[in-house]
């Protein structure tokens, strides 16, 4: 239902120019688990930002249920890792949560009942008094959750919405995640760095090469039962070809980087 | 996880990050009055080794002692003077102060907004904010006259500038991620300017509004002595001409208790009606 086709994205300044994407084509199906795996700065971001609709790709196309993407839209609904700065810290929980239904402009009386709904599903219902600065990172980030699910898209785009996040708050957030997008069959692309994530995770991976000119090298299907078990065999062999896969890229990153640092 | 209560403290205006643990106020028995106390005790001492200082060490003509000052004091309270002074030089302030806020937010928001706007005006407000309100006197009162325009015209220059200066960088401070988010969720671009970044804006206006509420304060002073017929600083200048000592430092702690209760009632106000405008999460 999400459809990229030889996407590009260019930037420049003045004589120089960054190809930050090359050549990437994904289709990401309804009710799928999708994730974007890459090291950091491989541009994985910035796919996620063109498929929300805030940044225009430079060429090529992406199509959301065949409509061309030119902005933010009805379906999609971004989800970002800082929860501090994504929340409305002047509103308290509840609030937060009914600022999509206002902004979305659903019937006064059903707004009760959908903020009643999400609420409970994340696990806040007895804190909707609360403010953002008086929630837990797991709490802010269940929060954003519920605010997203709330105006119902039907996509839902994660930009490594855990990384700021203890390992324990993580793993926890993720059988919340998985929970919630298991009940509600919402299609979710979930970017991440984190070979182990992805794997738990996704239905598919897309493991993008690191930038500049990063596209997906290789897309795997994970056809392994939820919950996952890292230490699973099966797992941990997808775990070591994934990373000899992301090999090459590291290699080629810590280059430049000690480069730099020399000079 | 521990569950910290943002209630305001009062003790602040300044935005309430995270999840703090003050200690400041404490909760136990002895630590909810431990600051009023060891204030008072404080001042006690100060006023007491003034005393002795000004009676023993010091020349009283210099520096009275407080009782002296006092005793100064009880016929300017009995005559109303001390009050006619105040509501004089308070009323100066708080009408300047008021409009060079709300024109001081308002070209703040548009600088902040409009690029082009910033470009072309921000070389002239980096260029005049430089002017104190002490160097306008001259032209001011060539213009206005020694009146209460004159008046009011200082303390709004003064306030405009520092409100501008927080008010624009309140708006670019918004950050970006909730805009987004707030366009993801359905927000119109009028929604998102009115219901996100103002409100994110709020905190960066409020602290420019008090650190300019302060500067009125300790512009009033030198404009009343230079040029006025009335208010504090005119009482500070003609008791100056009568080498009146004590009822200079009458006006000098008039000013004082002045300054500190108003700031006082600001923050208060700012707790009381926007609590929950002032909370913000650091951003890292």
């Amino acid at each position: 239902m999400l459809q990229v086709a030889g996407l590009s994205k260019i930037y420049s300044a003045g004589d120089h120019s960054y190809v930050a994407l090359e050549g990437i084509d994904v289709a990401i199906n309804k009710g799928e688990f999708f994730c974007l795996l890459g090291p950091s700065g491989c541009g994985k971001s910035t796919l996620l930002n063109i498929l929300a609709g805030f940044e225009p790709p430079s060429s090529g196309s992406v199509t959301s249920n065949g409509v061309g993407v030119t902005g933010a839209g009805r379906e999609r609904v971004m989800f970002f890792q800082d929860a501090g700065a994504a929340l409305f810290p002047w509103l308290n929980v509840e609030e937060n949560v009914r600022f999509g239904l206002r902004a979305r402009k659903v019937p006064r009386q059903e707004r009760d009942s959908i903020i009643d709904k999400y609420l409970k599903m994340v696990g806040l219902d007895h804190h909707r008094d609360k403010f953002p600065s008086q929630l837990s990172g797991g709490m802010r980030q269940r929060l954003q959750i519920a605010r997203a699910l709330a105006v119902e898209p039907e996509i839902l785009l994660m930009d490594e919405p855990f990384g700021a996040l203890d390992a324990l708050t993580r793993r926890n957030m993720h059988s919340v995640l998985l929970a919630i997008w298991q009940r509600t069959g919402k299609t979710v692309v979930f970017v991440t760095h984190d070979i182990a994530e992805a794997i738990l995770l996704a239905d598919r991976i897309g493991v993008m090469s690191a930038g500049p000119r990063a596209s997906i090298i290789k897309m795997l299907e994970i056809d392994m039962q939820r919950p996952r078990d890292l230490t699973d065999p099966k797992v941990a062999q997808l775990f070591r070809d994934i990373e000899t896969l992301l090999a090459p890229d590291m290699a080629r990153l810590e280059q430049l980087n000690s480069m730099t640092v020399e000079n | 996880m521990s569950q910290v209560s943002a209630q305001p403290t009062g003790q602040s205006s300044l935005p309430k990050q995270g999840r703090t643990n003050s200690r400041a106020g404490g909760r136990s028995s002895s630590g909810r009055f431990r600051p009023i106390l060891l204030s008072t005790a404080s001042l006690l001492i100060a006023l007491l080794l003034w005393q002795l200082l000004s009676t023993f060490v010091f020349n009283p003509f210099l520096i009275p002692p407080p009782l002296a000052v006092i005793r100064a004091a009880i016929p300017m309270l009995l005559s109303g003077e001390i009050f006619a002074d105040v509501s004089i030089s308070m009323v100066r302030v708080l009408v300047g102060f008021f409009t060079g806020s709300l024109a001081g937010i308002v070209l703040g928001v548009l600088l902040g907004r409009v690029r082009l706007l910033h470009d072309l005006l921000d070389p002239i407000v980096e260029l005049l904010r430089y002017l104190s309100p002490t160097a306008m006197i001259p032209i001011a009162v060539i213009w206005f006259g020694i009146g209460e325009m004159s008046k009011y015209f200082l303390i709004f220059w003064g306030t405009f500038f520092i409100v501008v200066v927080n008010t624009t960088a309140g708006v670019w401070r918004a950050p970006i991620t909730r805009q987004r988010a707030a366009e993801c969720l359905g927000a119109s671009r009028l929604e998102i300017f009115a219901l996100v970044v103002i409100p994110s804006a709020v905190p960066y206006i409020v602290t420019g509004m008090r650190v300019a509420m302060a500067s009125s304060f300790m512009s009033i002073i030198p404009a009343e002595i230079l040029a006025a017929d009335s208010g504090i600083g005119y009482l500070l200048q003609k008791s100056s001409l009568l080498l009146q000592t004590n009822r200079i430092f009458v006006a000098l702690l008039t000013i004082c208790i002045l300054g500190f209760a108003v700031d006082r009632l600001f923050r208060f106000f700012v707790d009381r009606v926007l609590t929950r405008y002032m909370f913000y999460i650091a951003i890292a």
